[in-house]
């Protein structure tokens, strides 16, 4: 039997993996990817805190439904608004996007 | 504790492929090669919702995230491919953002393993977990007021999206 | 699902389902007018539909007022939370639907001038969906409502900041506001996935005793845990209020953004966000962990009104400065969430504040609009001599200035005065006299503004004109402005009353 704590490690690996992208990567489709790795490392959390403690009530399954929702919305905008700045730019390394100069 | 069975072997299998392709992800020059990994990474999870005895969510992973989002952000990186042999991945605080991504990751480490320790599950996942969820988006006692915002706001994205990406 | 049946006496199921959501069903049906109608209308006469969006959003304001008022006492919706759980009705969440709707139909009215935001019945499309999501944020009582309620405001907003395809600033205030915003939003999610991990339950009102019991075990790894999540949510909702040090988008959004989408997301998007921080933090924290969150907002408090005013002061475009004092408008704001765990009194000030920069932030920006579309820039000698070529907008920004600055008898004043008593009330007399030194620094950078519109001379002269959608949105704003500020007594009572109803629910 794997318990809770090792779906947890993952998760939080995967977070701190998707956190330094953001924080490292200049590309704005990079970030994007990186906040991607967020969210799922999220929802992995959701879903094993359901499973492990709460597996009878719908909560903690719902939540992770809801986020998958949010997730494709964000991605589809980002995207977007990438696809504009390049029109716009040309380039999407601009040094501005740079989170932590910010 | 970790015993060796076949669900602990494809848990490392899988936890190996989510966080392999996720370090692939932020490390990787090429971008065609990152949103690959990132599918790597998708997959993995989706193994671990299996696992987890989810089988609806590893679907929705594999239709929603390994389907849909990865091949936007390969059409948005094909579209954008002058960047692509960009020299420089990262800006220069990378050393910073991997000080204070690791000082995170083993924050959170240490928590969810003094916190959770060796749990083991409450309770069995009831059989009719999904027709339960089916229901729960229909009636007002459950989510229908979430569902019906999630459908807005998937509107509002699909028309902000299409405003803002057309080329006029 | 919490106790759905009790206490539903007499009142029929239709009603129990749609009086809460009344605002909301009304804003679904005004978005698939506003949609149909963009096809109908003719590409050069599509203002009609952004005086529609704004007509509409009024009436749905006045509706959910009536409602509001004949249903909220209701022992059925003072007892319970309602539709599964999901949200609350109450006053709280009526007085910020309120200014949530009406700064979304001003911000409608004054978009009928710009070019490329007038005649796109999508961009009033879209800022309907935002204000959805504000309204549900201001009613939410469950994490997943809260989630999805925030992130359909956002991503919505992130689309309105980079509507203008066309325009690079635009463009890049889009794209800046969206990686921020994700970023912050996947932390703020993580701190979710921890208090729903420490309590199994996604209710609000049922997180705050088995985070008790949590904390009175008295485990280090409990107590860090709940500090953790609290840091990871608080990152969250400082990036929606722009409290410092969450504040670096500000300045770059509100200057590149269209303008309505500033006043927009300067306004409604704050007060939302207030909304949600009140009930969230009035609710799940337990009475031991009052020491941790009341301390971190207190500084918050502290830094982010500090270096928003002194930020400002070096300021020559003025979205740039408007931004910088919103962002010390939040720290103002935020001693009052640190006194509602002492003190009722508190969360009315918040409410009371937040109405009333509203009304005096749309206003600015309503300004701002004008004169960039007749002169062409923000800047601030763009307002020189602006009293020689429009008084009626020379005046309606010295005021907006002033009620910022806290002057009597306008607004601003009262809402400071309720904010710093609040403070006293609940024992932080120290953070009461920092915000109001904040206050005397702030007068100057508003006074200098002031100077340059009715002192310096106007590079060219003749006389500005502007719309009537402009003008009516400067008459409403003005008004309220100084009836807030001069009978403040019923607008207080109100707050009083939401505050009240905050906490009359037992769980």
């Amino acid at each position: 039997m794997v318990t809770l704590e090792f779906y947890l490690i993952v998760a939080a690996i995967l977070f701190s993996i998707g956190v330094y992208g953001v924080l490292a990567r200049r590309n704005a489709v990079a970030i994007l990817m990186s906040v991607e790795l967020m969210l799922n490392a999220v929802n992995l959390n959701l879903v094993a805190f359901w499973r492990f403690l709460a597996p009878t009530e719908l909560n903690g399954f719902v939540f992770a439904v809801f986020v998958f929702a949010v997730a494709a919305a964000e991605a589809a905008v980002g995207l977007a608004l990438i696809i504009s700045i390049y029109r716009n730019r040309q380039t999407v390394l601009a040094e501005q996007i740079n989170m932590l100069k910010w | 504790m970790l015993t060796f069975s076949p669900v602990s072997v494809s848990f490392f299998i899988m936890a190996l492929f989510t966080i392999g392709g996720g370090l692939g992800v932020v490390t990787t020059r090429n971008l065609v090669h990152a949103a690959l990994f990132l599918v790597l990474s998708l997959f993995g999870i989706a193994g671990l919702y299996v696992l987890l005895e989810a089988p609806y969510l590893a679907v929705i992973q594999v239709l929603v995230y390994v389907g849909a989002i990865s091949i936007l952000i390969t059409i948005t990186v094909m579209v954008t491919r002058r960047l692509m042999g960009i020299e420089e991945t990262y800006n220069r605080q990378w050393p910073i953002a991997a000080i204070i991504s690791g000082l995170l990751g083993a924050g959170l480490i240490a928590l969810v393993v003094a916190q959770f320790g060796a749990l083991t599950p409450v309770a069995d996942v009831p059989v009719d977990n999904i027709e339960q969820l089916g229901r729960a988006f229909v009636t007002h006692q459950g989510f229908l007021l979430p569902f019906e915002v999630a459908s807005v706001l998937l509107l509002a994205a699909m028309i902000g999206s299409i405003v803002i990406s057309r080329d006029v | 699902m919490t106790g759905f049946e009790a206490a539903a006496g007499d009142l029929p199921l239709v009603l129990q389902i749609v009086i809460p959501i009344v605002a909301e069903i009304g804003l679904l049906i005004l978005l698939l007018v506003v949609l149909t109608m963009d096809l109908f209308t003719r590409s050069t006469r599509r203002e009609a539909v952004g005086f529609v969006a704004a007509v509409g959003m009024l009436i749905i304001m006045g509706l959910n007022l009536v409602i509001s008022f004949a249903w909220v006492n209701h022992p059925f919706f003072v007892e319970n939370t309602v539709l599964g759980g999901m949200i609350r009705f109450d006053m709280l969440a009526t007085i910020f639907r309120t200014m949530i709707l009406l700064a979304a139909a001003l911000a409608c009215l004054i978009a009928t001038d710009v070019e490329g935001l007038g005649r796109a019945g999508e961009f009033y499309a879209v800022t309907i969906a935002a204000t959805l999501g504000m309204c549900l944020m201001s009613a939410s009582a469950d994490l997943v409502m809260l989630f999805l309620s925030l992130e359909t405001a956002s991503i919505s907003l992130y689309i309105l900041a980079g509507f203008l395809r066309n325009s690079e600033t635009s463009s890049e205030a889009g794209i800046k506001y969206y990686l921020f915003g994700a970023f912050t939003s996947g932390l703020f999610l993580y701190g979710l996935s921890l208090i729903f991990g420490f309590t199994g339950t996604t209710n609000i009102y049922a997180i705050a005793e088995p985070l008790a019991a949590l904390l009175d075990e008295g485990a280090t790894s409990g107590v860090l845990g709940v500090v953790a999540a609290l840091l990871l949510i608080l990152v969250g909702f400082g990036f929606k209020i722009s409290a410092v040090p969450f504040h670096f988008w500000t300045p770059d959004v509100y200057e590149g953004a269209p303008t309505p989408v500033t006043a927009f997301i300067s306004t409604a998007s704050k007060a939302a966000s207030f909304a949600l921080l009140v009930r969230v933090f009035d609710v799940i924290w337990p009475d031991a962990a009052a020491v941790y969150w009341t301390g971190l907002l207190a500084a918050l408090a502290v830094i982010t009104m500090t270096l928003g005013n002194v930020l400002a002061l070096v300021q020559s475009n003025v979205k740039r400065l408007l931004a910088y004092s919103s962002i010390a408008q939040a720290g103002y704001t935020l001693i009052g969430v640190v006194a509602l765990n002492q003190s009722t009194f508190g969360v009315a000030a918040v409410a009371f504040y937040m109405f009333m920069y509203v009304l005096t932030n749309i206003a600015a920006f309503t300004v701002v609009i004008v004169v960039a579309n007749q002169i062409g820039g923000d800047d601030s000698q763009d307002f020189a001599g602006l009293h020689r070529r429009a008084p009626g907008l020379a005046l309606a920004m010295t005021l907006a200035l002033l009620s910022l600055s806290g002057v009597p008898p306008l607004a601003g004043f009262f809402g400071k005065f309720f904010l710093f008593s609040a403070a006293v009330d609940a024992g932080y007399v120290w953070l009461a006299v920092i915000g109001v030194l904040n206050s005397i620094v702030a007068l100057y950078y508003y006074l200098v503004l002031i100077k340059v519109m009715w002192v310096d001379q106007a590079v060219e002269e003749g006389p500005l004109s502007f719309s009537t959608a402009s003008s009516l949105v400067l008459w409403v704003t003005g008004a309220g402005m100084i009836i807030m500020g001069t009978v403040a007594g019923p607008w207080l009572g109100w707050a009083i009353t939401a505050a009240e109803n905050l906490t009359a629910m037992v769980p």
